[in-house]
């Protein structure tokens, strides 16, 4: 048997890829309303935004442009769970209706075939958006601009977004044990909305649980830190790489958990 | 007995939520949570405004609202619009055309177990809890009334919407797209993310004249003020009415045309 | 020697949630559960040899699928030992998938949106098929069946008949050593059922895989199989040459009348008759069977004599069905 390293899984994937965005062009009118669905979200996200910030100059000692950095951060960084990973939205009902076992008789990873089915494109619009956001409050704040910084920056986005999805995952792998796990899909998604606030607005409990338990606090506001104030990193902003690494490597034993121990419904 | 088939809708619903009791759970977490970020954010906020009244508003009467208006949403969100567009495409809406009811009725019957289950569950307890701990800050008088009736007319203007938009799903395979552009434009002009108070002046007398504010803004506006003026329940309510019949009318006429379309293009 | 497929004293238990009825039961459920232990699969053995087509039969909810997912290695057995291929499969699924292919009833395996031909190069990239592995696949395709209207329509547009036999081709298209089909046929009509059987035939032929098909279609088994296994409620009941069991039923047919008069009076009247049959009556449709042993009496001697007795008004002639064969099975046992 030949060994199936990362080459082979990139070359699958790229091929699935390829196939699938071939198909929803095929869906053309879905592609284009969803698309602007997307636009609509991140404009009333940009509305709601403002009118808190017309109203209130800062929150907790942070600037409106550093809030509105924060903000482009955790838009980033939910990228990749929208694009890469949104077929976890249709275990639910594969798994209810047993067609999820079509997934389990092929010779790859499992966990991979199956979110390998699906790319998001739409999610490539939030991504334009945040990546705005953040260039625009980078101009503003007036940080320097040093390849380090952008090196610094895109490193801590991708370790940042492990932490969605491995809330995703986690998430949606729950449909394994309980019947309607809708709502805790649904509610983890909520999630990413509390992402883009600073963790030093909550008390002392929940930032403990916003940042070990659920651990949003790593999507934006400790990752953002190591460009937003650069003299008083903590030590949780420069472990939150590793975490992010961490807890995508738990959610994914938690999702092939579930997945082998599926049995499939009806005979 | 036209009355008791329709309460037979009803007692499935009961009966069907009530075979989720982990889904239950953990909306009832997922809704405790998200109050905890409210109730931190807008403390957070408030802290730094530096005076106690912004726009009208303390932070008490923000949070009240908020809180309120989210156990509302919990209340009266009922997905028809996925409802419909999966049935829709699954082909079934042919056979609950076919049943000897109205399918607008029909589909809106078969929420009420779910609506009672909701209200009770989340609702009402929030309501006495928000109620208790804050000691007076939802006065309990003859607002109560103002408030219930208004509830009714928000859940008819609601629904009518979803319906509506729903119908558009007749027309293309996109619910996602569709649903996500309805839910973000009535959670944002409805007041129901912030309140409308803090809006800026132009968008807060737009907002005023179109049906969104009538679904969380009213009934909550009735609801927090003790002693209303004559004017102010009878404009708002009247207005509240206007929309109630209006999208009812839109809506049905909507459906119907589409429908007459639909059956003659084939589908 | 050892077979392609080992199965040695298996079962597999489910443990299933006991729902109570009505409003007040629902509200019970919601404070307490009760589970009862159901057992899917039956302390079950089997030996299967390499090129064999074997039919596995059994009524609705048997454990059919049970132990196909626990020979794919999707579910792993309570108790017992499978060997397929000379490993355990539960606890090397993907190795295992290498080997097999996987027909599931209705639920296309393909990539729904894709055409057949973009799916079959998904399928050689996934199961590291070679260049000529593949077209050699291909040109065997091309000579069983008319493939080429098939691989540049996407599978959604296809009709459920050309569906089937795509996926069946897609399941064969990595030269597997076995190959499971749960109910391949279903739902299709004669014509598409006999070029399924054909193609399965053929495929089997020429490149000596492993078929273990599962149905409810006698003419399935009667067109492909030459050894079968029955199962019922989890229990292995029987598992040898489809002659061998023919020859037990296969002078059984059911004669269904519909007479004059009481039917529950007149069925008895009947059973009198013919002490020898089972004579039973469908109180719904107003039949009457009798199961008649063509070794005993012919069929059309028993319809000539209850001419004579009863007034009918219509008839039915009917082979023993694969239902009625495992029942009998079931309840007889095997001489």
């Amino acid at each position: 048997m030949k060994r199936k390293g990362l080459r082979f899984y990139l070359h699958i994937y790229r091929k699935i890829l390829a196939q699938d965005i071939k198909s929803k062009m095929s869906y053309r009118a879905d592609f284009i309303i969803s698309t602007i669905g997307m636009i609509f979200t991140n404009i009333s996200g940009f509305v709601g935004f403002w009118i808190l910030f017309r109203n209130f100059p800062s929150i907790n000692g942070w600037s409106y442009h550093e809030m509105l950095f924060l903000y482009g951060f955790s838009l980033v960084s939910i990228t990749p769970v929208q694009c890469l990973f949104d077929n976890n939205w249709s275990l639910r009902q594969q798994v209810y209706s047993g067609d999820f076992i079509k997934y389990c008789f092929r010779p790859i990873n499992l966990f991979f075939y199956y979110q390998s089915e699906v790319f998001d494109i739409k999610g490539l619009g939030q991504l334009a958006f945040g990546i705005g956001t953040i260039a625009y409050s980078w101009s503003r704040i007036g940080l320097a601009f040093t390849p380090l910084m952008l090196l610094k920056l895109i490193v801590f986005l991708i370790t940042a977004s492990l932490i969605m999805i491995a809330l995703q995952n986690a998430a949606a792998a729950t449909c394994f044990w309980i019947q309607n796990s809708f709502y805790v899909l649904d509610l983890a998604f909520r999630f990413k909305d509390y992402a883009k606030y600073p963790v030093t607005i909550f008390s002392t409990v929940f930032r403990f649980i916003f940042t070990f338990i659920v651990p949003i606090a790593f999507i934006a506001y400790y990752p953002s830190l190591v460009i937003l104030r650069p003299d008083e990193i903590p030590l949780l902003s420069w472990l939150s790489p590793f975490i992010g690494i961490a807890f995508f490597f738990v959610s994914y034993k938690i999702w092939m958990r579930g997945a082998t121990r599926y049995s499939g419904t009806g005979s | 007995m036209k009355a008791k088939r329709y309460l037979a809708l009803t007692r499935a619903g009961v009966i069907e939520a009530l075979q989720f009791r982990a889904s239950f759970i953990v909306m009832v977490i997922g809704n405790l949570l998200y109050l905890i970020v409210v109730y931190f954010l807008w403390k957070a906020i408030y802290a730094s405004a530096g005076s106690d009244v912004v726009s009208g508003m303390t932070f008490s009467d923000t949070l009240v609202y908020l809180v309120l208006a989210t156990a509302l949403f919990n209340f009266m969100e009922m997905y028809a619009v996925w409802q419909m567009g999966r049935d829709i495409q699954s082909g079934k809406i042919v056979l609950d055309l076919l049943k000897p009811m109205e399918y607008r009725r029909y589909l809106f019957w078969s929420f009420t177990g779910t609506f009672i289950m909701q209200f009770l569950f989340t609702f009402l307890p929030t309501f006495i809890v928000v109620a208790a701990v804050t000691h007076g800050a939802i006065p309990l008088g003859i607002n109560i009334l103002y408030f219930m009736i208004s509830v009714v007319l928000a859940v008819s203007i609601n629904y009518s919407i979803d319906f509506f938009v729903g119908t558009i799903c007749l027309y293309t395979e996109s619910i996602w797209g569709i649903n996500i552009m309805k839910q973000v434009i009535v959670l944002l002009l409805s007041g129901a993310t912030i309140p409308i108070a803090f809006f800026p002046e132009p968008l807060k007398s737009i907002v005023y004249y179109l049906p969104f504010q009538s679904i969380y803004n009213a009934p909550l506006s009735l609801l927090l003020d003790g002693s209303p003026s004559a004017e102010k329940v009878l404009t708002t309510l009247g207005m509240q009415l206007f929309w109630c019949v209006a999208m009812l009318i839109i809506s049905k006429a909507f459906w119907k045309a589409s429908l007459r379309q639909i059956t003659v293009n084939g589908g | 020697m050892a077979g392609i497929i080992e199965i040695k004293n298996v079962t597999k238990e489910f443990r299933v949630l006991n729902r109570r009825e009505g409003l007040k039961g629902s509200l019970k459920d919601l404070f307490s559960r009760n589970y009862k232990t159901v057992r899917a699969v039956d302390n079950v053995s089997m030996s299967i040899q390499q090129g064999e087509i074997v039919g596995y039969l059994g009524p609705n909810g048997a454990g059919k699928s049970t132990t196909i997912k626990m020979m794919t290695g999707v579910l792993e057995p309570t108790s017992g030992e499978i060997l397929v291929n000379g490993c355990v499969p539960y606890k090397n699924r993907t190795k295992n998938a290498e080997n097999i292919g996987v027909v599931f009833g209705q639920r296309s395996q393909l990539w729904w949106a894709l055409p057949l031909i973009e799916s079959f190069r998904l399928l050689k990239d996934i199961y590291q098929i070679s260049d000529s592995g593949y077209d050699e696949m291909m040109k065997l395709y091309g000579s069983l069946v008319d493939i080429e209207p098939l691989l540049h329509k996407p599978v959604r547009q296809m009709s459920l008949g050309q569906r089937t036999l795509s996926d069946i081709l897609a399941a064969f298209l990595h030269d597997p050593k076995i190959v499971f089909l749960d109910e391949p046929t279903i739902g299709l009509d004669v014509s598409m059922k006999a070029k399924i059987r054909t193609l399965i035939h053929a495929l089997n032929k020429e490149k000596k895989t492993t078929v273990i098909l599962t149905t409810h279609d006698m003419g399935d088994v009667d067109a492909l199989c030459r050894r079968i296994v029955i199962i019922d409620h989890g229990k292995m009941l029987y598992d040898n040459d489809i002659e061998h069991l023919k020859s037990f039923f296969g002078s059984y047919r059911t004669l269904k009348v519909r007479v004059d008069g009481d039917l529950a009076a007149q069925t008895q009247q009947i059973q009198g008759q013919y002490p020898d049959f089972s004579v039973t009556c469908d109180e719904q449709e107003e039949w009457i069977s009798v199961l008649v042993d063509e070794d005993r009496q012919k069929v059309l001697d028993v319809l000539s004599q209850l001419q004579k007795t009863h007034r009918i008004k219509d008839m039915q002639l009917e082979e023993i069905s694969t239902e009625e064969v495992i029942k009998k099975i079931y309840e007889e046992g095997v001489r």
